[in-house]
């Protein structure tokens, strides 16, 4: 294929990837096309785009899902390129096939390429030709084998969708008697989320960390790594910090981790920007998977590596090599804030931002769609925000970390951050005592901090008094609070909200 | 003053004693707690008591108050003086959807005696699974849903009545979402 500039780029996403992408384009002097459902008619990502099209109703099957209605979307705004973000379509190899087929660039890897990675179970035979470790495991979900593997190996085993992600359709099963409900589950939710029921069986390692690499390959057959992320803080499979570098982690395995996910990258002809996924045990690793697009995470490798790794897609996709990176500087954090309740098992929160606060300042960097009257639906994932700290080392960025949570303020839908700030604020977390079992082992029974209940509770009796709140940028509370209130009594003449001092 | 939070349904007594607009004095369920206020230019405060300094900010509507403390963030509303009444002992009496979305299985039938924690529903939302449970010991009396159903926030799922063995305590999943 003849090298091409793209000159104008559809984003097939939503949220802040979708805003994630535009920004880069814009500053190569792309021009960006939108693509949004019903539900995201006054989305963010709809008014940062040059061009946006309706491509359908809110569930994503109809619309983020719909590979018809997005081509048809790119070939009318006249799009020579599309990015497809993280979810939805991004590692389906029929999207990026119908891109091809219609002309378009499609900023990822060819689509089989795509097809060998995306079975984990293909990807797990392309890594062991590679001679990278993978986990103990059996290639079959039927019960028989499945209770002979058990057997031999002995619990826990993980049960894990070969079409899988995002600890969608992962059980893991304790004992025997668990393990015919735990491959039907792990099935059903396999199905429902991937559109394939097919699971496997591996080994479950005891308190592994969860490290990944990031990998640039081009089409002309070279990959460069851009270091490691360590990404075992998880809640029920769920990311939900990543840091870079992996603390403790040594430059000998390090070395080797890398060897290993170029090996297996080229071997698989991989091309564009994606991510193999190790478990690590002491110094011993083990080849999970390859995530055959950009990562949610991948700000943590851009504050670390100064670059830009969407421009870095656009670039190799338009058929420019992949460069050697610079060399890494400092440590990152990333924390993910999603729209959900900790007090009552993170179950989704949904609804109309009232008010955002979001902080700022050096090393600091929020990647989110979110603002004042933004709803918050039921019909996509859950991350509102993403903050990103960087520092000179961990420790640095680790304080920051702490700064930024404590400015940040969602008044709205509920959400993870408090739970955030003590996981970050932790003594088992300064020292990086990491595993993917960090949650349980170290906030097993997490509950709201009782002084910002209390702090809460004397700002509602406040508010609801009158006594803070009522004199727009006024300086004093208190006895001229409450007269200036008097006015419009909060609990009966305001239709919906008003934020304090707004008036 | 009492207070009754939105997502967890427990309700405080709260006093504001004494704010001259820098120093603050308050008791919570009869706890005192002095401390100093300093307003913030877009409308919030920062509170300082106990040796800590949090940021608080907050909107108030016509039905409730949500507040941010620090990145915490609470609802309440304000509960006229029924104080210590009957929301304890109470059995509950019906579920009702904590989140929209949809009805992907109903793990119970009419006229099923289910206990406390039990799951009885499962929804999905935002891609997950969460699984709905009772949240006492009682007799399912009618299911309002079926498996496929899309459902709203706050949409009755399932209709209880007091388990045959006797009234039973705690408070129902619709109180608490």
């Amino acid at each position: 294929m003849k090298p091409r500039k793209i000159r104008k780029l559809l984003v097939a996403n939503r949220g802040e990837i979708a805003l994630r992408v535009m920004r880069t384009a814009r500053t190569m002097g792309i021009a960006t096309v939108a693509v949004y459902s019903d539900a995201d008619r006054a989305a963010a990502h709809v008014g940062a785009a040059d061009e946006a099209f309706a491509i359908g109703a809110s569930e994503p099957a109809q619309s983020y899902l719909n590979i018809a209605a997005i081509i048809a979307a790119a070939r009318a705004a006249g799009a020579g390129a599309i990015h497809p973000g993280y979810g939805f379509l991004s590692e389906r190899p029929e999207f990026a096939r119908a891109a091809a087929d219609n002309g378009l660039l499609f900023v990822g890897p060819p689509p089989e390429v795509m097809a060998a990675l995306g079975d984990k179970v293909a990807a797990r035979r392309i890594a062991v030709k590679a001679g990278a470790p993978v986990v103990p495991g059996v290639e079959t979900g039927d019960l028989a084998s499945a209770r002979k593997f058990a057997e031999r190996t002995g619990f826990p085993v993980l049960v894990k969708a070969a079409a899988g992600g995002g600890g969608r359709g992962m059980r893991v099963v304790a004992e025997a008697g668990a393990l015919e409900n735990a491959l039907e589950a792990a099935s059903r939710e396999a199905q429902a989320a991937f559109g394939d029921g097919r699971v496997f069986l591996e080994k479950y390692l005891a308190r592994p960390r969860h490290v990944e690499i990031q990998l640039l390959g081009d089409r002309h057959g070279e990959v460069v790594a851009l270091g490691e992320r360590d990404c075992s803080i998880q809640r029920r499979h769920q990311k939900i910090i990543e840091e870079s570098p992996a603390p403790g982690f040594s430059s000998a395995a390090r070395a080797r981790m890398i060897e290993a996910a170029l090996k297996l990258a080229r071997a698989a002809g991989y091309q564009n920007a994606g991510t193999a996924e190790f478990l690590l045990d002491g110094e011993e690793f083990y080849f999970l998977e390859v995530n055959a697009r950009l990562q949610v995470e991948h700000p943590v490798t851009e504050l670390r590596f100064g670059c830009d790794l969407v421009a870095e897609q656009l670039r190799i996709a338009e058929g420019d090599r992949a460069r050697e990176p610079d060399s890494p500087r400092g440590a990152a954090l990333e924390c993910r804030i999603n729209a959900e309740d900790p007090e009552h098992d993170f179950r989704p929160a949904t609804g109309r931002v009232i008010s955002l606060t979001l902080p700022s300042g050096p090393g600091v960097r929020v990647d989110t769609h979110l603002g004042p009257g933004a709803e918050i639906s039921p019909y996509y994932d859950s991350l509102a925000a993403k903050l990103v700290a960087y520092g000179s080392d961990r420790e640095a960025a680790r304080t920051r970390m702490l700064a930024a949570l404590d400015e940040f303020a969602l008044l709205g839908p509920r959400t993870n951050a408090a739970f955030l700030r003590d996981i970050i604020a932790s003594d088992a977390f300064a020292r990086a005592d990491l595993s993917t079992h960090f949650l349980e082992e170290h906030l097993p029974r997490w509950r709201l901090d009782e002084h910002a209940m209390r702090a809460a509770l004397i700002a509602a009796a406040m508010a609801a008094e009158g006594r803070i709140g009522a004199a727009p940028g006024g300086g004093t509370a208190g006895a001229n609070g409450a007269k200036a209130d008097a006015r419009r009594s909060p609990w009966t003449a305001l239709a919906g909200f008003e934020t304090w001092g707004r008036r | 003053m009492r207070l009754k939070r939105a997502e967890g349904g427990k309700t405080f007594a709260v006093e504001i004693l004494a704010c001259d607009g820098k120093n603050l004095r308050a008791s919570i369920d009869g706890e005192e707690i002095s401390g100093e206020i300093e307003m913030t230019a877009d409308g919030g405060a920062i509170l300082r008591f106990d040796g800590q300094r949090i940021r608080i900010n907050g909107v108030r509507g016509r039905k409730s108050i949500m507040v941010a403390a620090g990145p915490a963030s609470f609802e309440f509303t304000a509960v006229e003086g029924r104080i210590g009444s009957a929301h304890h002992g109470l059995a509950a009496v019906e579920i009702a959807a904590p989140m929209p979305g949809k009805v992907l299985r109903v793990m119970v039938a009419e006229g099923d005696v289910v206990a406390s924690g039990q799951g009885v529903i499962v929804l999905e939302a935002m891609k997950m699974e969460t699984t709905i449970a009772a949240e006492s010991d009682a007799t399912i009396k009618k299911i309002r849903v079926n498996a496929g159903d899309a459902v709203e926030h706050g949409q009755v799922l399932i209709e209880f009545s007091p388990a045959p063995a006797g009234p039973s305590a705690g408070e129902s999943q619709a109180q608490a979402s």
